[in-house]
């Protein structure tokens, strides 16, 4: 009997056990809400202004999901513990591991359970599942912010077919002067050491790009520790192919629309996949590849594989956008000291032809509509978490705080007012494990390019001209004073050119879903052209592997999807 | 007969009767509810194969479309093509893992001395705990152009320059066998082990005295002796053919080789989930649980027909 009752008394401890533990979470979330519901009414007292008059004490964690790889910082982060210290808020932000964004994205939506912001490429899905918050009257009560962030126009382009306004772009946005002096987008990518080696020469072309390639690989096949040097590697895996794919628009001197080309004199829509260029493009890469100048791991690496590699030095060119390796790979250049042995790597805007006009760089903002930082229905405390985006994108001293650093810890002030920062600081801002322990950016919550609302300082560290040129190693420096340049889009020259209101045309695209035969041939379209875009390049009669890949593209029915785009290009006429 | 006619004296069920076995019923409770709940329950979802689901609207409030679903699922030539290669990763899966745990069985069960044979097995069987993420891992890592696998055919002079295994749709299937059975074998081979060591040692023996060597006690002894668990395992195998993998082939494919290393798994995920298409998902994996079945009754009717051997 009494062992029965033990049992008894144990099968009872284990289900109350489990009830407690759902029971905690809701206590815990109703917490949350109550400090919430407390922080709304003290906001509304102050007419819903900008300014960052919030107790403290009073921390809400939000949480954050976004459909790209990053690093997440440490939950004692110092940064990130002022932030909420001042503006009450702490956001918990969680990437992408192992999955597509849309996998990830749908994911999400089956298991119906969402985090407090979000910051999706499939924005799309996120609607249909009703998860979004609409943002109109969040966005009146601040119009300060509404002003100055978008024109009406660009907040136009972000309405959905409801009316509503679900998510706000937060990158590309320039305030006052702009400093630009990255290439933040795409370009045939070499290192300087390889153009120190070659004299600078002038490149205008694919084959004058890898001659010099050739020529440096030929004197110079490992590096000076032994390592082997790759002539050029292309990345290619999932949603990044984009390193293989698009370069035929580019070289066709059209800018980034993304999915198609719009040719602006007739305003209709054309196929670069099928172009001359293109094809033009790809025989190419299909001649160095079978000379073996391509890194015969090209299509089958992972991103995280590239980056290493990239990394290591050993790579000479690639195609790739500035974003999506300059970040990783020129930190790591500076920790190991490889920016001093000329590893860093400076645009090049190619063309089919030598003299053609490029467009590589993007000069205006490029308002992509199609994404952005968005809050869910799942948030507790939708004022609270909007509040915060605002203060983001209009309070200098959060904005500082996130890109810039402590004062006095991070960067000094010097007599005239502007930021510097000694070359100690640099590396530290550049190390890995300061950047989980310190620094806290949120980088998907809004932000500004260009000059900071002092009037001297850039908003970001390496828009500042001393910081960019104090910051470049001595190579890179050599190299530019060679082209007689002195940022990276001077170095690629593209034409200065406003582009149109459809610009870019990718952001419609990437919104199209497989309701419509437009959709479907654009999913399809993306599938044959990951498994055929590298047969081609790998083909050992490159006539053949095209021919071939023509006939499986032919077969998406892309005249479907070029329909749409075009009927979407009409609504600008 | 006479068993099944004891079974059957009736007991009435009273209150009393309940009452009496209160806690064999609400024992049964929990497994029956559990079972409704994570079995029988999700199964409605299948309804979404029938119409053009939309998480807004719900199961109910979706709009029936029939058999639409099916026609472009079987349209779809990507589709036949995963169904394709599951079928032939399936096989090819099964037969080479139960091949090489039979052989480690029988082979391991020949070491007669116990401090050989432990350690091998232990070793043999720990890969099976890894998660497919680091065995891939591993396996990228070895099979790449600087990998451990190149260098030895280099060093070997076998090849003149490094193959990447990845980028060759031919080579892809047999990556995959191997994976599993570098993984599964040492673990599989344990239920065989088991049932050779339930083999009665007296046959052994009377074999010995016969004058068999070793070969033929394993022809005559072993090998007959673990021929049920065989046949069982290899029966609830075949239902399991249809799932030849997920990360596996998810984990190792690309661009290249994507006709021959989807399986209907990721089919499923790339356009339920990514592409939002519930609706088409659902009618592949319902198309692929129905395979499933029929495969297995048909399996259970063969080895009715043909061994004493069945599952059901």
């Amino acid at each position: 009997m009494k062992k029965k009752i033990v049992s008894a008394l144990l099968a009872m401890g284990m289900v109350m056990s489990l009830l407690a533990g759902c029971g905690g979470n809701a206590g815990g979330s109703a917490a949350t809400t109550d400090s919430g519901t407390t922080e709304t009414a003290t906001k509304s007292d102050d007419g819903g202004s900008a300014a960052t008059t919030t107790e403290p004490g009073e921390v809400t964690e939000f949480t954050m999901f976004i459909t790209m790889p990053g690093s997440e910082i440490n939950d004692d982060n110092e940064i990130a513990q002022m932030i909420a210290d001042k503006w009450g808020v702490k956001v918990k932000e969680t990437w992408l591991t192992g999955q597509t964004a849309s996998e990830a994205t749908g994911t999400l939506i089956a298991g119906g359970e969402y985090p407090d912001f979000i910051d999706s490429d499939e924005m799309n899905l996120l609607i249909d599942a009703d998860a979004l918050v609409p943002l109109d009257d969040y966005i009146d009560q601040y119009p300060e912010f509404r002003d100055t962030w978008f024109t009406p126009e660009e907040w136009d382009k972000f309405r959905q077919p409801d009316g509503h306004i679900y998510w706000i772009n937060p990158f590309g946005n320039t305030m006052g002067e702009s400093k630009a002096t990255t290439h933040n987008d795409e370009a045939f990518w070499i290192q300087v050491k390889v153009l120190e080696w070659a004299g600078y020469p002038k490149i205008e072309t694919m084959d004058q790009y890898f001659d010099v390639l050739e020529g440096y690989m030929a004197e110079h096949p490992t590096m000076e520790d032994g390592t082997e040097n790759i002539a050029y590697t292309i990345l290619c895996e999932d949603w990044r192919y984009f390193c293989l794919e698009n370069a035929g628009q580019f070289l066709a001197g059209y800018p980034n629309d993304g999915s198609v080309i719009v040719n602006k004199s007739t305003m209709t829509i054309e196929d670069y996949n099928t172009s001359e260029d293109t094809k033009l493009y790809l025989k190419k890469l299909n001649e160095e590849y079978n000379k073996g100048f391509v890194d015969p791991e090209s299509f089958t690496q992972t991103y995280d594989e590239y980056i290493a590699k990239l990394s290591t030095g050993r790579v000479l060119g690639m195609v790739d956008q500035w974003w999506d390796f300059a970040y990783t790979v020129n930190d790591s250049f500076k920790q190991t000291g490889l920016d001093e042995k000329g590893c860093n790597y400076v645009p090049l805007g190619l063309t089919t032809k030598p003299g053609m006009e490029n467009r590589w760089h993007t000069y205006d903002d490029t308002v992509n509509q199609a994404s952005g930082i968005a809050i869910t229905t799942d948030c507790k405390d939708p004022d609270k978490a909007f509040k915060f985006l605002v203060d983001c994108a209009m309070d200098q001293e959060l904005h500082d705080l996130r890109f810039w650093g402590v004062e006095g810890v991070d960067y000094t002030v010097d007599a005239n007012g502007l930021y510097e920062r000694s070359p100690e600081q640099r590396q530290n801002w550049a190390d890995t494990s300061y950047q989980a322990s310190h620094r806290c950016q949120y980088s998907y919550f809004p932000q500004w390019h260009g000059t900071s609302r002092d009037g001297k300082n850039a908003n970001k560290p390496e828009e500042q001209p001393s910081e960019f040129m104090n910051d470049m190693a001595k190579p890179l420096k050599d190299c530019f004073d060679a082209y007689g340049v002195t940022t990276y889009p001077q170095m690629i020259g593209s034409v200065v050119e406003t582009n149109g209101p459809w610009f870019p045309m990718y952001s419609f695209s990437n919104n199209f879903t497989t309701e419509t035969p437009g959709g479907v041939a654009w999913a399809k379209m993306g599938e044959v052209k990951h498994e055929w875009l590298p047969k081609v390049v790998m083909a050992k009669n490159f006539d053949d592997g095209w021919n071939q890949y023509m006939e499986v593209y032919n077969a998406c029915k892309p005249e479907d999807f070029l329909k749409e785009m075009q009927d979407i290009l009409d609504t600008f006429k | 007969m006479a068993q099944t006619k004891v079974k059957e004296k009736k007991v009435k069920v009273t209150w009393k009767e309940i009452k009496k076995q209160k806690f064999l019923v609400i024992g049964t409770i929990f497994l029956v509810a559990y079972g409704i709940l994570f079995y029988y329950w999700p199964l409605t979802g299948w309804l979404m194969a029938f119409e053009n689901y939309k998480p807004k609207s719900g199961i109910l409030g979706s709009k029936f479309v029939g058999l639409d679903k099916f026609r472009f699922l079987f349209g779809d030539d990507v589709f036949i093509k995963a169904v394709r290669n599951t079928f032939a990763m399936g096989v090819i899966n099964i037969v080479t893992t139960t091949f090489m745990a039979v052989l480690t069985a029988v082979l391991l069960n020949e070491v007669k001395r116990a401090w050989i044979k432990k350690p091998i097995q232990t070793i043999s069987y720990l890969p099976h705990f890894l998660s497919w993420i680091v065995v891939t891992g591993i396996l990228h890592d070895s099979l790449s152009a600087s990998g451990i696998v190149n260098d030895l055919l280099l060093r070997f002079g076998f090849v003149n320059q490094a193959i990447n295994f990845f980028a060759f749709p031919k080579y892809f299937w047999w990556i995959v066998a191997f994976a599993q059975n570098w993984k599964e074998t040492g673990w599989n081979a344990i239920i065989y082990l088991a049932a050779i060591t339930a083999i009665d040692p007296a046959l052994y023996e009377a074999a010995s005295i016969d004058g068999a060597d070793r070969l033929q006690k394993i022809r005559y002894i072993t090998l007959p002796g673990i021929k049920p668990t065989f046949l069982v395992l290899l029966l609830m195998n075949v239902g399991n053919v249809l799932n030849a993998g997920f990360e596996v082939q998810y984990l190792l494919g690309n661009g290249l080789v994507q006709s021959v290393s989807q399986t209907i798994d990721i089919y499923v995920l790339k356009w339920g989930i990514s592409q939002n298409d519930y609706s088409l998902g659902t009618a592949a994996g319902l198309f692929k649980s129905l395979v499933s079945i029929a495969l297995v009754v048909i399996a259970n009717a063969f080895a009715r027909k043909y061994t004493e051997e069945r599952l059901f």
